[in-house]
């Protein structure tokens, strides 16, 4: 084997060697990394994003905050509690309303992403939901109370990082009646782990609700069967 | 900014609002507007050869893959939601809409070729069921193309985006690797849509719907057997001309074709909003109480 050869291999081998990282994440003409495609997560997040046992038609589930606990006021603790025993008929969701960010990331759903230098759009597979994260301009003057929020876009190195803020109060984190305020600021971090993963983070910051800033990970997976799309589930059409 | 935050809180009030009070400036009254887009006079059936033939001389700009390059976000001022894909005289009642001139280019007479009894349903749709999109359903197509306000188009890699502003969050993928349509299995509000360039002219076929949405505000329909054939072609810069023929052995008698112009949103640094739509209407329930009852689809004859 020559040796240019061989430390070529070695490179690529090397998971550690971030110029191998760089040649297995596909990019995009513009040198960033290509998250366009169709993605889920397998979790259970949508039911309850912290730790839960089974329940019926609730799978259990390991859950995707940092350190588990959510660190709530006592006042917003116990509105906490009050949604959890009222969740089947008080969760936004069940009434087919747009899930919020990052609820919509970790529905059990589909979507995908379209990737231009100036914008990523996102197309969720669930209620036809959409968001426009815009790369290039500052978030709208003027609170907003929008249920998806204003989605601003930015590249730190390799990671997409997306500022999300102006949401309405309207929204839950999961079925189990985990909750924010209008005043939720959301940033997430996609980042390419390889061809076919994506390291999601959201920061979770709401001084309403919240004594400090709290973190979810979980990971997007590719859809890669043949022919894979994106159908519909147009909730309150059925 | 502030324009696009007016426009947002404007639309909050609901789609109903926008149908039944705002009698909005559809193709009769617009067309009176702008007799003239693209160098072409703007009614439909004059638009149709004068602008395809506008198209032969100008070469379009192209993706770096060498596809002409139709991205951008597109009005459709002369459709303007297709208040009635045909001609439409004007209702003088109060909240009536306004009169319209047909943008149904084939047959020439203007009229959607139905089977009798479809005409039939038409005309019940009108008088007893809720306009599908004043409930916040999706629009289906070609009614995406034509709905208020704006749609972006956006090309990358093998597949074509086509989303809508308003219309309670819609948008369609068109995918341009030849796979084919799904099974018969699945009926959906926005189809499936397959795409391939014919020289400087992207075809979107689409199959695959539910025929549970209307055209327009005037009850006109579909099945689900419906097949809708579109041609988009630039015809300068900043002008498309959108074409969409339809096809559907149970409803109609022999398919039809609709055409009308698509603009470019020229405005520096014109971005799409949130709408919601269902999470904040509250008057599909009066619609309802008006004695008006959801359009499940078509009831065919026995």
């Amino acid at each position: 084997m020559k040796p240019i050869v061989f430390a070529l291999l070695v490179i690529a081998l090397d998971p550690a060697s971030s110029r191998a990282q760089s040649r297995t994440v596909p990019r995009t003409a513009d040198g960033k990394p290509d998250l366009s495609g169709i993605w889920q997560v397998m979790n259970t997040a949508a039911w309850d994003i912290q730790d839960h046992q089974a329940q019926k038609g609730v799978p259990a589930g390991q859950g995707v905050v940092e350190g588990n606990e959510l660190p709530y006021t006592p006042a917003a603790l116990e509105k906490k509690k009050v949604n959890f025993a009222s969740r089947a008929a008080a969760d936004p969701e069940t009434k087919c309303f747009l899930p919020g960010v990052p609820r919509i990331t970790y529905m059990p759903f589909p979507f995908q992403i379209v990737q231009t230098p100036a914008q990523v759009t996102i197309l969720y597979e669930y209620a036809h939901a959409v968001r426009n994260i815009f790369m290039s301009t500052p978030h709208i003057e003027g609170q907003l109370y929008w249920w998806m929020g204003d989605s601003r876009g930015r590249w730190d190195g390799d990671t997409l990082v997306v500022d999300v803020t102006d949401f309405n109060d309207e929204t839950w984190f999961d079925r189990a009646g985990n909750f924010h305020s209008d005043a939720l600021h959301v940033v997430e971090r996609y980042t390419l782990a390889d061809q076919d993963h994506i390291t999601y983070e959201a920061t979770i910051e709401d001084p309403k609700v919240f004594t400090r800033p709290w973190k979810m990970n979980m990971i997007l997976n590719r859809h890669r069967e043949k022919n894979f799309r994106l159908l519909e589930y147009e909730c309150f059409s059925f | 900014m502030r324009r696009a935050l007016f426009r947002s809180i404007v639309f909050a009030a609901g789609v109903l609002t926008v149908a039944v009070i705002w009698s909005p400036p559809v193709a009769g009254q617009a067309s009176k507007n702008r007799p003239v887009i693209a160098g072409c006079p703007s009614v439909s059936a004059k638009f149709h050869p004068c602008a395809l033939e506008k198209a032969k001389t100008f070469s379009p700009p192209r993706m770096p893959d060498g596809t002409p390059n139709l991205q951008g976000i597109w009005d459709a001022p002369l459709a303007m939601g297709f208040q009635n894909v045909e001609d439409f005289p004007g209702d003088p009642s109060p909240g009536g809409f306004g009169p319209a001139v047909t943008v149904i280019v084939d047959p020439t007479d203007g009229k959607v070729p139905y089977f009798p009894w479809a005409r039939a349903q038409r005309d019940e749709n009108i008088k007893k069921y809720i306009d599908p999109y004043a409930q916040c359903l999706p629009t289906g197509v070609p009614r995406q193309m034509a709905n208020f306000r704006t749609r972006q188009i956006t090309q990358s890699g093998s597949m074509i985006s086509i989303v809508n502003e308003a219309g309670g969050h819609i948008y369609r993928v068109v995918y341009m690797d030849g796979r084919p349509h799904l099974s018969a299995a699945f009926k959906l509000w926005m189809g499936d849509s397959l795409g391939r360039w014919d020289g400087t002219t992207l075809v979107i076929e689409t199959t695959n719907l539910n025929g549970r949405w209307w055209y327009d505000s005037m009850g006109h329909f579909a099945s689900d057997a419906l097949k809708v054939t579109e041609r988009l072609t630039l015809v300068d810069a900043d002008t498309l001309h959108y074409q969409a023929t339809m096809e559907d052995p149970k409803v109609y008698t022999r398919p039809w074709t609709i055409v009308f112009p698509l603009e470019r949103i020229k405005e520096k640094g014109y971005e799409q909003m949130e709408e919601a739509c269902h999470e904040g209407d509250h008057d599909a329930a009066g619609f309802v109480l008006g004695g008006y009852q959801p359009y499940v689809g078509p009831r065919f004859p026995q």
